[in-house]
């Protein structure tokens, strides 16, 4: 499937409002959304071919007027421009209350299509409902200690259009998560353990979910015999989904830019300084590799960017929206993001991730002594004034002697200092994976899709 | 709506329908250091159909949206698109809710404002409550909602409401002599309350002040830990969460009815209600997306598992009657009185990273941003540090305040006094 139809036809209304409202405004844009996606699944009792979350279609006008940004959530655009352009700036509010300074908002020049290459068209609902319930079944035969499997599609398919004054950008993507999710019962204890896969073509996901039927049911098995760790600080080697989270919560929160302009942020004042070991490297970018946030432009117009967050250990820039960036009189890097067209635009992260090191994770393993190899996201906060950091694997496995043991630990909340830990890296590894599963609330809202990852680190941190 | 509906009745393959509509009004004001920055207005309405086919002695369900664009060309399209993507579903069968009709208001005085100017009033109280000396609102984010719902389905069930929702999202911070720190919060509401809003802010504003004084301490602590209506209401969500009828149907829940959630109680036996409407609850509602009327129903009574609840179908898989999704939890109150919770040794956590509960591993802790430590003679504020305890112990020595509290969903005990918990 190529770009809605449906954004096309509406491509000449969205012209005439934005220069409706230029009238009335500095700067105005329209960003028009079109979101397919379908959550497929079966599991043991029941199946399901429904909308996913992400399905929406609408539009959202922003403007700015000297003191102000206005934004207005619609689920149309037709009839008169006119009354329309009049409607929205009727239903501007707020005045005679103190604003922010007066900024610049630039609109540069630009008319681009994007397009990804996919092969959604030669799938249908049925077959990937069919492949969903024999994966299921394949699942429940391995073993009589599964009391549920659950097998899911998430088929997501975008289209975006940005009218401005000067822009005219349009854009398709797709993304796809395939997950295998086992209930197990064993050794008088219940567990939950997933396998998730992910790419930009549904062909590849349902190549490479039965090839992980064994590591998930072996990994269910073993999380029956976790035992609680025991509080302390160990030496850690961390995989790439726990690299990722540190990276996300660590400094990723901490270098979005609308923080930077709230005086949220402490980042803000170690710009030039050493905030980890000279031995990391951190980037983020809808264009630094293609995972589950790279799209090619932002839900303010701005281009895909690639940024070097942390070079050789100092912190050189951070992230930003159309917004802040005005604010902050800097280029915006192509980070801003919302929840859907009904929701206002944030500095957000998108592919978010260390770079590789030259160690091998076997020399890393064989370093230490006493210590846990830490496995899987479960879920993260940041801080990013006061830099505290919890991130919680689902589970670690113990290391003795240089060997990694068959000894699980589970769960494991990893928490402490964000410089603290970022100078305790001592090894990074020289393989690479980014987790294409993940989204990201900012607070305890405003939830985005979001990858992150990494090369394996060695670090020491605290874990109870 | 009558077009949708009437498409779905002329079509002999659809067995059943559902038709639900969530119109938002929202006005929505963000502040940066005090200043406003954005304003925002939504004016939206999700539509969707939902499409059930009785085949084979399965019921075969599929959903779609309808956007304003959607053509009745397209409608009739989707409608067999969903037709036949439901005879690709062998569910087992169960019935839809049947007759009943109405139009209901959730009581609120939001009723009384315009949304731009009640979103413009909230933003004055949580500012008026910024007086502390060296302490300030970085960021404030109002949010006002009206919700407009209703369900139609093929049973007759023709049901609306209108509710009304606000949160503010607000970022204290104090100014110290060498460093700046903030806390968080979002706080959520469905009435206006001048004083309530002031005091929640002005709460938080002399916690962050505290945290600026906070240091990591320089001993091992060791006492009771106690903890406040935040991660209380997270501690019992995660417990009605196991009751929840998709849970045990999935075979995702740690409890059955019966089990005693608190094994050889030593604390308070706790109580929990799920109910559909609570005055003042944020989750309240009249009825659900399948338009089953709500009540209330106890699901914990003295620490032991006795109901579950949950929507239309999976409460019929389960043989139990449909309570429909409840929103609004009530835990009924404890023995603990104010002067036992001033009683030291004990470390009251006033802001975690984020209270982690899992049943699976019978795991509870979290990362502390802020707590005072009372040793029982001198109270300090306290960060930098972690609390770890083994979940089933906890629980059952738990022990709950004679005084409730509201958190967005949850009505309960204000504070919990846990024993067995490691401070590190």
């Amino acid at each position: 499937m190529a770009f809605s139809q449906y954004l096309d036809s509406k491509r000449a209304d969205m012209k005439a409002l934005v220069k409706e409202l230029r009238k009335s405004f500095s700067y105005a844009s329209v960003l028009g959304v079109d979101i397919r996606s379908s959550a497929i699944r079966a599991d043991r009792n029941t199946s399901g071919i429904n909308p996913g979350r992400d399905t929406e279609c609408g539009f959202v006008v922003k403007m700015y007027n000297g003191n102000v940004f206005y934004e207005y959530s619609l689920d149309d655009i037709s009839g008169d421009m006119t009354v329309l352009a009049q409607t929205i700036a009727n239903g501007v509010f707020g005045a005679g209350t103190d604003t922010i300074p007066p900024v610049e908002v630039k609109d540069e020049p630009l008319v681009k299509s994007f397009a990804r290459p996919h092969d959604f068209a030669e799938y249908t609902d049925a077959t990937l409902l069919d492949f969903c319930k024999n994966q299921c079944a394949t699942l429940l035969s391995k073993s009589e200690h599964i009391l549920n499997a659950v097998v899911m599609m998430g088929l997501l398919e975008v289209s975006k259009l940005f009218i401005s004054e000067n822009r005219e950008l349009d854009q398709n993507y797709t993304w796809v998560n395939g997950n295998m999710f086992l209930v197990y019962r064993d050794n008088d204890k219940v567990v939950q353990a997933y396998e998730p896969s992910y790419g930009n073509r549904i062909g590849d996901v349902l190549a490479a979910m039965p090839g992980k039927v064994e590591r998930l049911l072996k990994k269910a098995d073993l999380l029956t015999k976790a035992k609680p760790i025991t509080p302390g600080v160990y030496d850690v080697i961390t995989d790439p989904s726990i690299t990722g989270l540190i990276a996300h919560e660590a400094f990723g929160h901490g270098v979005e830019m609308d923080q930077f302009v709230k005086d949220r942020a402490l980042a803000k004042e170690y710009v030039g300084k050493y905030v980890a070991s000279p031995i990391c490297n951190m980037r983020d970018g809808a264009a630094a590799t293609l995972s589950a946030a790279s799209f090619f432009f932002d839900d303010d117009g701005v281009l895909a960017g690639d940024t070097q967050i942390i070079k050789d250990g100092i912190l050189v820039a951070g992230l930003s929206d159309l917004a802040s960036a005005a604010q902050l009189g800097t280029v915006p890097t192509g980070n801003g993001r919302r929840e859907s067209s009904r929701r206002k635009a944030y500095s957000r992260m998108t592919n978010t991730f260390f770079e590789p090191g030259s160690d091998k994770l076997e020399d890393m393993i064989a370093s230490i002594d006493h210590g846990y190899m830490l496995f899987e996201t479960n879920n993260g906060m940041e801080d990013p004034k006061n830099w505290a950091i919890q991130c919680v694997a689902q589970y670690g496995i113990e290391i003795v002697d240089g060997k990694l043991t068959d000894n699980y630990v589970s769960p494991v909340v990893m928490s402490g200092y964000v410089p603290d830990l970022l100078k305790s890296i001592t090894m990074i590894s020289d393989d690479f994976k980014v987790i294409g599963s993940g989204s990201c609330g900012k607070g305890y809202k405003e939830w985005v899709r979001v990858s992150d990852g990494g090369p394996a680190l060695k670090a020491k941190v605290k874990l109870g | 709506m009558n077009t949708i509906l009437s498409y779905l009745k002329a079509d002999a393959s659809v067995s059943d329908y559902k038709y639900n509509e969530h119109k938002r009004e929202s006005c929505e004001l963000f502040f940066v250091k005090g200043k406003l920055e954005t304003v925002r207005r939504t004016a939206t309405c999700d539509k969707q159909v939902t499409v059930y086919v009785d085949h084979d002695g399965f019921k075969g369900e599929s959903s779609f949206l309808v956007y304003p664009s959607t053509t009745e060309g397209e409608l009739q399209e989707k409608i067999t698109d969903a037709v036949a993507k439901a005879k690709l579903i062998n569910n087992a069968d169960y019935a839809l809710p049947e007759k009943e009709t109405g139009s209901f208001e959730v009581a609120s005085n939001f009723a009384d404002y315009e949304l731009s100017a009640l979103s413009e009033k909230i933003a004055e109280c949580v500012f008026a409550a910024n007086t502390l000396e060296n302490a300030d609102l970085n960021s404030v984010e109002v949010f006002v909602t009206r919700h407009t719902e209703s369900v139609v389905n093929s049973r007759g069930i023709d049901k609306t409401q209108i509710r009304y929702s606000a949160m503010v999202e607000a970022i204290p911070t104090f100014n110290g002599e060498t460093e700046s720190v903030e806390l968080y919060q979002q706080y959520n509401f469905a009435s206006m309350d001048e004083a309530t809003i002031q005091n929640e802010i002005a709460a938080k504003l002399r916690e962050v002040k505290a945290r600026a004084q906070a240091k990591k301490p320089e001993g091992e602590l060791a006492g009771k830990v106690i903890l406040n209506k935040l991660e209380l209401s997270e501690l019992f969500g995660n417990i009605a969460y196991n009751l929840d009828y998709s849970a045990v149907y999935a075979h995702a829940s740690v409890f059955q009815k019966g089990d005693a959630i608190q094994k050889d109680a030593t604390g308070d036996k706790f109580s929990i209600t799920m109910s559909g409407e609570v005055e003042g609850n944020l989750q309240s509602n009249k009825f659900d997306s399948d338009g089953l009327t709500l009540g209330s129903i106890a699901i914990v009574e003295d620490g032991v598992a006795t109901n579950y609840y949950g929507n239309n179908r999976f409460g019929q898989y389960l043989k139990e009657v449909p309570t429909g999704r409840l929103g609004c939890m009530t835990v009924a109150p404890g023995s603990v009185s104010a002067e036992e919770l001033a009683a030291g040794p004990a470390l009251e956590v006033v802001s975690m990273s984020g209270l982690q509960v899992d049943f699976y591993t019978d795991y509870i802790g979290g990362e502390v941003r802020l707590a005072y430590w009372n040793d029982g003679k001198t109270v300090t504020p306290v960060t930098g540090i972690s609390i770890t305890g083994k979940l089933s112990q906890v629980l059952s020595s738990l022990r709950l305040s004679e005084t409730i509290a509201i958190h967005d969903g949850y009505v309960g005990p204000e504070k919990a006094i846990l024993s067995d918990m490691q401070i590190f």
